[in-house]
């Protein structure tokens, strides 16, 4: 491809102010010995002129304040949704520690118990498994209504 | 206040920082769904979403990247979906009249102040505006944010994500298939 036929090519984009800094250095030195080219490079510019003088259409005031509304709703919602995920995560992270930390203690003190409650209860560990999952049974549900009833404030609003 | 200013302050969901951000957006976004769809009904309903996933994503978005370019990624999502939803030729082809006479351009009020000019204005609007709407989807996108938004090519291939070889050819092919049609107009219309 000749020198000419690549400036050709370019001129379009010359108008749109496209090119870079090297093809518009090309594109200036060829137009200047180009009369063709020139007139081709002339050509596109009314083009590029009346696009970018075209009139910008103006969404209505309703449409930016419904925007707004539904919007604002949207990201107090997405904020409440990240602060519940941080609350559970915390609640969560806080009963692990609970479980944990309450094993040592279970442990040490349920001889004492066991022999003021009678001889049947030496069964630590199955005590111990009973108290955690009636915790994290207790904790569930009200996990679980709590989000219903969140559903349902959120339905009303 | 800087744009990346009032994104920081959404991402700590001061609500506004949302109002100044559709207030500085609003007419280039706006604009930019209207030249997509065509319809004003339907980049009326996009704006709305657009703006909606925002308040979704912000949390999410990239704070070193181009907020410009994120927002109208959004967009034109949203929009591709619509289009493939509704009316899935018009991704590929021009699309078709849909025998409604009044262009967009015929519907923005005039800012000019002679009869002479205002005609001659209205006249010139709507012949690129026809021509332009004839054009397939992906040309008009960038005849629009190339000249009536003013990104560089660099950020148009940010928010159409292709390289930037592919934003100049599409933009060289809408500027050529526009002039053929604007021949009339300005002259012989040679390539």
């Amino acid at each position: 491809m000749s020198e000419h036929d690549k400036v050709r090519e370019l001129l379009a984009l010359a108008a749109a102010g496209a090119l870079t800094a090297a093809e518009e250095k090309q594109v200036a030195e060829h137009v200047r010995l180009c009369v063709s080219c020139s007139n081709e490079l002339d050509a596109w510019r009314p083009i590029a002129t009346e696009l970018r003088r075209l009139p910008t259409p103006q969404p209505s005031s309703w449409l930016l304040q419904a925007t707004l509304a539904r919007a604002e709703a949207k990201l107090a919602g997405e904020a409440e949704h990240v602060w519940n995920r941080q609350v559970v995560i915390f609640v969560v992270t806080l009963a692990w520690l609970q479980t944990i930390a309450s094993w040592p203690v279970f442990d040490f003190v349920s001889p004492y118990f066991g022999s003021l409650l009678g001889p049947q209860f030496g069964h630590t560990w199955i005590g111990f498994a009973a108290f955690t999952a009636l915790g994290w049974l207790a904790g569930g549900v009200a996990a679980v209504m709590l989000a219903v009833r969140q559903r349902g404030a959120g339905r009303l609003a | 206040m800087a744009v990346d200013a009032d994104v920081a302050r959404l991402r700590r969901g001061d609500l506004n920082a949302l109002s100044e951000l559709i207030a500085r957006y609003q007419n280039r976004l706006y604009r930019y769904l209207l030249r997509m769809v065509r319809q004003p009904a339907e980049a009326e309903d996009l704006f709305q979403q657009t703006w909606l996933k925002v308040a979704e994503k912000v949390r999410s978005f990239d704070v070193t990247r181009n907020f410009d370019a994120w927002l109208f990624t959004l967009a034109r999502n949203l929009a591709i979906d619509h289009l493939r939803r509704v009316r899935p030729q018009s991704l590929d082809e021009p699309l078709a009249d849909n025998g409604d006479c009044a262009t967009v351009a015929g519907r923005i009020p005039s800012r000019d102040y002679t009869p002479l000019d205002t005609a001659l204005a209205v006249e010139r609007r709507t012949h690129i505006d026809e021509a332009m709407a004839a054009l397939p989807m992906i040309y008009r996108e960038a005849l629009t944010l190339r000249f009536e938004d003013g990104m560089k090519i660099e950020e148009i291939a940010q928010v159409i994500e292709v390289p930037v070889s592919t934003v100049k050819s599409r933009l060289r092919r809408s500027l050529e298939q526009l002039r053929s049609a604007l021949a009339g107009q300005y002259g012989e219309a040679r390539r």
